[in-house]
């Protein structure tokens, strides 16, 4: 289990640094071999980034749909909880489950369907218009990204029904102040509250 | 956190609200079975916020909306909706936001907010105010720089306001000059909330962000007057006149951060680089001034920056990609155009228009943060707002500021929690803290509102529009 979650929390970090990079090194190169430099540019001009874009794009769709699986994890889905946070605990603790099961359900569903689209492109030629990589290959992080997402809706799910526990943001450190959650999308307002009294 | 904390636990609450999201759920659905002709667009809105109001994640109660509206009431298969999940987010103006986040992480914790504070306060703090109008100045131009409100906020709080409350400001008076000048980030270009009206209505970002430019100067500077007013009035310290040396020295030490301003804003207006590639320039520009120029972060401290900036994307691109199958869902049932229609039917003008269009998005600021409330409501309102003539630039910048006060105000407000964590205030005394202000931007919100060239004229004159 600390495996998956170092491996999700280090690939997500990955492609956030590596698109940030891939996209500054194609846009230097794009100035670059337009200064006539005599050697420098003809070998730049040799050097093709024109995949640049679709390659960041599908970095960011492959660390969004992890990433939103790091995120139940880490609790930071924001939702409105004006409602369920005035209820009296027992019917609290029933629709923070109840939400987080439609969660499970949702991605379970859209991982099936995505799986199942994803096999049927596999077994076509088609590719991805700049990269002309199999298109299946870019389509599988709906299926696996879904499917983990379902995992640790269940998984929350499970340590609250247990524990009445709710994942909550680490805390961020910013220079002059102590150890303070600052990070906005934890706002109170946007979240369930964990279980109060025991039911 | 404590502080912050929602409402007390009651085991003798009402027990009836539960039945609400059912109710919505169920209503809609049981007078079409009973033969009724009522309106679909009431069966997806009353699906749509029941399964809200159960507190699930926006995200999963548009996805699943969209999935058993499909499901249930039309033919379509629903296996489109797996291939949208995809190809719903596969365009290149949406990854500025990803981008612009870790731009902003970087430029937090990378000792930029510090010189920038220096440089304001050098500026303007002998006036009435002192640091909390230097507080404003340091908002406004961090604000040109980062695409975020409460990244605004954290930035220049969390140095400004323990240096204020030590100086003998009020800490009412200090938290709502930052809570509200802070509002400026998503204002002044870069904005994360343009860029997400610009995907949700296509309309052209970088005309966008030039669009914003004017009327974030003017809402600083009527912060600035506030707080000059309010302090002339209860006789706040003042910082001795800096000399022009000292002005020099902070301007050359906060220089790196104010180059990344011309960076965005000039690349995009030139066209050098497109609103995307400006954003992850300036992400790694700002890791450059970060690591090596200020040395103020380590390098060891760089993965946990990318995590935390690729956790808070992905949570926005997974609204957004539900929020494009929403829309989507809009566009098939044609409810932009009978809302249009019934609009227009009932002789509402543009002037009625916008104030309903104002009304319900601080509504809407009441419970959902505002990426959630562009992607929900841009697409609805905008088929109307063109139909009536309204600019949708225009109508791109007003709703940019109805986010602005919503972040502001309880119980959701983004940027009062932020503050609430930094001075330690509970979110009841940070909103007596903000009202001054808060009057203030609502003022601006009118004036940006019916006065549609504050927004309009720059980029016209530029030949953006």
């Amino acid at each position: 289990m600390k495996v998956l979650d170092h491996l999700e929390e280090w690939l997500i970090a990955f492609l956030m640094g590596a698109a940030t990079l891939l996209i500054f090194v194609a846009v230097v190169h794009r100035y670059a071999a337009g200064m006539s430099i005599p050697v420098v540019q003809d070998a730049l001009l040799r050097i093709d980034l024109s995949w640049a874009q679709e390659l960041c794009i599908y970095m960011f769709i492959w660390m969004a749909k992890f990433g939103a699986a790091y995120g139940v994890r880490t609790g930071i889905h924001v939702g409105v909880d004006v409602m369920i946070n005035r209820l009296p605990p027992r019917l609290h603790k029933s629709y923070v489950l109840f939400g987080l099961l439609a969660g499970a359900l949702f991605t379970g569903i859209v991982g099936t369907l995505g799986a199942s689209f994803t096999w049927d492109i596999g077994h076509t030629d088609t590719t991805t218009p700049d990269l002309e990589m199999p298109k299946w290959i870019a389509y599988l992080c709906i299926p696996l990204g879904s499917f983990l997402m379902c995992f640790r809706f269940l998984q929350v799910a499970w340590t609250f029904n247990r524990t009445g526990e709710l994942p909550h943001h680490d805390v961020a450190h910013v220079e002059g102040i102590e150890a303070v959650d600052l990070n906005p999308y934890m706002a109170p307002g946007l979240h369930p509250a964990p279980a109060r009294d025991k039911p | 956190m404590s502080a912050a904390s929602p409402v007390a636990p009651r085991v003798d609450a009402p027990r009836w609200p539960a039945l609400v999201p059912i109710f919505l759920v169920a209503l809609p659905v049981a007078l079409r079975l009973t033969g009724l002709d009522i309106a679909n667009a009431w069966i997806i809105f009353g699906l749509l916020f029941g399964l809200m109001l159960t507190g699930m994640p926006i995200s999963i109660s548009l996805g699943l909306t969209v999935l058993s509206y499909l499901f249930f009431m039309t033919t379509v298969p629903v296996q489109s909706v797996a291939l949208k999940l995809f190809s719903g987010i596969e365009k290149f103006e949406i990854m500025a936001i990803p981008f612009f986040i870790l731009a902003g992480n970087f430029l937090t914790h990378g000792g930029v907010a510090k010189r920038m504070i220096n440089f304001a306060s050098s500026m303007v703090g002998h006036w009435h105010g002192g640091l909390g109008l230097a507080g404003v100045l340091a908002c406004a131009l961090f604000a040109a720089v980062s695409g975020s409100s409460p990244a605004t906020v954290v930035a220049i709080g969390s140095i400004l306001l323990p240096a204020m409350i030590k100086q003998g400001f009020p800490a009412r008076f200090g938290a709502g000059v930052i809570t509200t000048s802070g509002a400026l980030g998503i204002l002044i270009p870069p904005s994360i909330v343009m860029v997400m009206y610009g995907v949700a209505t296509n309309t052209s970002i970088g005309a966008l962000f030039i669009a914003g430019i004017i009327p974030g100067i003017v809402l600083a500077t009527m912060l600035g007057l506030t707080t000059w007013w309010r302090a002339r009035k209860y006789d706040y310290p003042r910082q001795p006149r800096a000399t022009w040396i000292e002005r020099w020295r902070a301007f050359r030490e906060s220089v790196w951060g104010l180059l990344l301003v011309v960076v965005v804003i000039g690349g995009i207006y030139t066209g050098i680089f497109t609103p995307t590639e400006a954003a992850a320039m300036s992400a790694v520009y700002a890791f450059l001034v970060a690591v090596f120029v200020y040395k103020d972060m380590p390098l060891a401290k760089v993965p946990k920056v990318l995590l935390d900036a690729a956790s808070m994307s992905a949570m926005l691109l997974y609204i957004i990609t539900n929020a494009v199958m929403f829309s989507y869902l809009m566009t098939a049932e044609n409810i932009p155009q009978e809302l249009t229609a019934w609009m227009i039917d009932k002789g509402l003008g543009p002037i009625a228009f916008l104030l309903v269009v104002n009304l319900v998005l601080l509504l809407a600021g009441n419970v959902m943060e505002p990426s959630s409330i562009v992607l929900i409501m841009a697409p609805i309102m905008f088929p109307v707002a063109i139909k009536l003539g309204i600019d949708p630039i225009h109508f791109g910048i007003l709703m940019t500021v109805n986010m602005e006060v919503g972040m502001c105000h309880p119980p959701v407000g983004l940027n009062l929690y932020v503050a609430s964590g930094i001075t330690k205030m509970g979110i009841t005394e940070l909103t007596i803290a903000v009202w001054p202000w808060l009057v203030t931007m609502l003022a601006f919100l009118l004036i940006v509102t019916y006065w549609a060239p504050m927004s309009t004229w720059l980029p016209k004159t530029l030949g953006m529009m």
